[in-house]
């Protein structure tokens, strides 16, 4: 059994294609549905965000697996397999992992270390485990890039900082005032960049926000689509009293606050902070009005710089990051291997059992003078017998470093024990459990059921 | 007796600043626990003490100081469990650490004198060292608003940006604290002018009683302190000296009663040496 990824994401594809295979418009759990239904797989998952489209198998054999994806995809979406077999990866078990891992963590997003991808990679967990399509494979993938991604979260700084204008801006305004929600934004000048900061501020809980521009109506539009309040523009420092934060952004080409203003504007707020955001260019406030005590005048090029820093130390931070994903892939790798030997065990099991069972049959004729309790401790020493003389070859095999050793292994096993290759081998772990539930059952039901 | 809490001071002090660089909440958690241990240790050896001088060791400034020092590991404690922040502790067990180390070293002899079993004189030295305790955390948190509003206003987010609450979030657990001491040191002065009129009456002769009046530096520092954080509270009330000045105010009132508690307290009073 393979691990198999094959998808596309912001780094191989363009955006109308992406959009077109986002498997969110028709339904993630609907495609995962239609895929696990499908022979080639026998685990699905989707992991679905407006930067990529990843598909999760476990496959037997994942040629005829990819090509099969390839064919949900064109169905599916009802596209061209010409359109996106240019830009659709692929990577197998290891590297399949490392990918899921890498993405887990944020290190393969737009903006690197963004928070929201580890939620949207738990939720493709959660919409694939409620179609019942995962299994084995896909639980300990998923489970393991979730510890992935919260250590890269925990251990690096990865995820630290603005790295947007507006965001930047919505944290200092959180440094200075704590929460939000009860501060009054004042917006100057009707503007798209002043209308985006304004909506970062808006999505932080701003309840009072006032609009204010030279051209009234361009503010009373703005206030219509913010649920703000329109001032005019006469009443523009009365306004700028009553703030705690304000955004300049009109297209003024001299400053519309100068210090004296600003001045005159802190005198009735007693010493309340005020948080001036200049986006403007050329700049709306006198640089002066900084200096002022209580004033906190932030201007595009100061919230520039510390995206810029922030950007950079990001950076700095994902070697620290990518260290992480491979111990972590390390982790799975070894989990993986150990999988590999689970058929050759399974196989050996089932060898002892039916050499245990036909013992058992030939000395019925002598057991069944016994008592009942008698006979089933007879088949219970016999199977912890069993039990025990297996127990060390099944941990040995499964730690074994590589799969060279592991087939080697299992191929000496299967001459020396004459094991039947392959049986077993298509039903993982499942198979494992058969033999213990079996010889739980008395010794006579089982005669019963063979008579 | 005070050296085994101290020692855990010291561990917690180290754990704070590890914390404070690392930013690492499980360390974090560490450091509050250690600091918790030494805090409980430090009752243990304060019970022992009570139990074997048969009354709370209050009575001279060497054993006020370890009570003193008691009493802010437990503020100190509280608010974190209240606010969940712990970035303060960087800058208040290292004072704990300081302070402890005075009794530690030089162990008080504790030798009561018989003026000093009214209870008024307990009230008085508890509220005092209860609302020294209150100013000390006032003054860290002080410090830290000057810092992190250094650092906004130079445009240099930093070290602080990162690990420090919100200034309006310091600005109220600021004027939490110098509340609540305020309080405790009005009840501490009160009483211990009421407590001064009754020794008066038992005690003519004694000269550190006759010696208690507005002319004691140590009487007159505290109430120079009293001034300063009163003026504080007005201010910030009258006319908005909210912030960057309360935090200046509160870091020069606490200088003042560090100064009065232990350099005036050991070398200078006439009448408070007992």
């Amino acid at each position: 059994m393979h691990l198999l990824l094959v998808g596309v994401s912001h780094r191989t594809a363009p955006v109308d294609l992406r959009e077109r295979i986002d498997f969110s418009t028709r339904g993630v759990d609907a495609a995962v549905a239609s895929l696990a239904a499908r022979a080639t797989n026998s685990e699905a998952a989707v992991v679905s965000t407006c930067n990529r489209a990843e598909i999760y198998l476990a496959a037997p054999d994942p040629q005829v697996a990819r090509e099969d994806v390839l064919g949900f995809l064109v169905e599916f979406h009802g596209i061209d397999a010409s359109e996106v077999r240019p830009h659709l990866y692929e990577k197998q078990d290891s590297e399949a992992a490392r990918h899921l891992f890498r993405v887990a963590a944020g290190l393969d997003s737009l903006v690197v270390g963004e928070p929201q991808i580890l939620g949207q990679v738990k939720e493709a967990y959660s919409t694939a485990s409620a179609q019942q399509s995962v299994g084995p494979l896909l639980n300990k993938l998923f489970h393991t890039s979730f510890v992935a991604g919260k250590r890269v979260r925990s251990e690096t700084s990865l995820g630290e900082g603005a790295v947007s204008v507006s965001y930047a801006a919505v944290s200092l305004a959180r440094k200075i005032f704590g929460r939000l929600e009860e501060r009054t934004v004042a917006v100057v000048g009707a503007g798209e960049m002043g209308k985006l900061t304004a909506l970062h501020l808006k999505a932080q809980g701003i309840r009072r926000m006032v609009i204010t521009s030279r051209t009234t109506a361009h503010a009373a539009a703005l206030a219509e689509t913010m649920q703000a309040t329109a001032v005019p523009w006469e009443r523009l420092h009365a306004a700028l009293a009553e703030s705690d934060i304000v955004i300049t952004a009109t297209g003024a080409a001299l400053p519309v606050l100068v210090r004296a203003d600003v001045a005159a504007i802190m005198k009735p707020r007693r010493n309340r902070p005020l948080f001036i955001i200049d986006i403007a260019v050329p700049r709306d406030v006198d640089p002066a009005a900084g200096e002022l005590d209580q004033v906190f005048l932030y201007n595009i090029d100061d919230l520039q710089a510390i995206v810029q820093e922030n950007l950079t130390r990001r950076a700095a931070e994902m070697a620290r990051a990518e260290q992480i994903v491979d111990e972590e892939v390390e982790r799975f790798a070894a989990w993986l291997r150990s999988r590999g030997a689970i058929p050759t065990v399974v196989a050996l099991r089932q060898r002892f059992e039916t050499i245990r069972r036909s013992e058992l049959d030939r000395l019925q004729h002598k057991l069944s003078g016994l008592p009942p309790e008698a006979r089933a401790r007879v088949d219970e020493v016999t199977r912890l017998i069993v039990e025990k003389l297996l127990l060390t070859p099944t941990e040995q095999l499964k730690a074994l470093p590589d799969s060279e050793t592991l087939s080697a292994y299992s191929d000496a096993l299967t001459r020396l024990f004459s094991l039947t290759p392959g049986n077993g081998a298509a039903g993982g772990d499942r198979c494992l459990r058969v033999p213990e539930a079996d010889s739980q059952e008395p010794i006579e039901r089982r005669r019963a059921k063979s008579g | 007796m005070n050296t085994i809490p101290l020692i855990a001071y010291v561990a917690a002090a180290g754990l704070y600043a590890a914390f404070f660089v690392t930013g690492r909440a499980s360390i974090g958690r560490v450091a509050s626990t250690v600091l918790a241990g030494g805090a409980l240790l430090h009752t243990f050896a304060m019970g022992m003490q009570t139990m074997s001088i048969g009354h709370v060791p209050i009575a001279d400034t060497t054993s006020a100081i370890s009570t003193f020092v008691w009493l802010l590991a437990i503020a100190y404690l509280y608010t974190e469990m209240t606010t969940e922040e712990r970035a303060m502790g960087v800058f208040i067990v290292p004072l704990l650490v300081a302070l402890q180390a005075i009794p530690a070293i030089r162990p008080g002899l504790e030798h009561r004198a018989p003026i000093l079993e009214s209870p008024w004189f307990g009230v008085h030295v508890a509220s005092l060292l209860f609302a020294y305790a209150s100013f000390a955390l006032a003054c860290v948190i002080g410090i830290t608003y000057v810092l992190l509003f250094k650092e906004i206003k130079a445009k240099h987010l930093g070290f602080f940006y990162k690990r420090l609450p919100s200034l309006q979030r310091l600005d109220a657990m600021n004027v939490r604290a110098v509340t609540v001491g305020w309080l405790f040191l009005t009840i501490g002065v009160v009483v211990g002018g009421i407590w001064t009129v009754q020794a008066r009456a038992d005690a003519v002769l004694d000269p550190r009683i006759r010696a208690m009046s507005i002319l004691d530096p140590k009487i007159a520092v505290a109430m120079l302190s009293w001034a300063i954080y009163s003026f504080q509270l007005y201010a910030r009330r009258a006319i908005g000296w909210s912030g960057r000045r309360a935090a200046w105010l509160s870091t020069v009132g606490f200088g003042i009663v560090l100064l009065n508690f232990v350099a005036v307290g050991y070398f200078l009073t006439k009448s408070h040496n007992f």
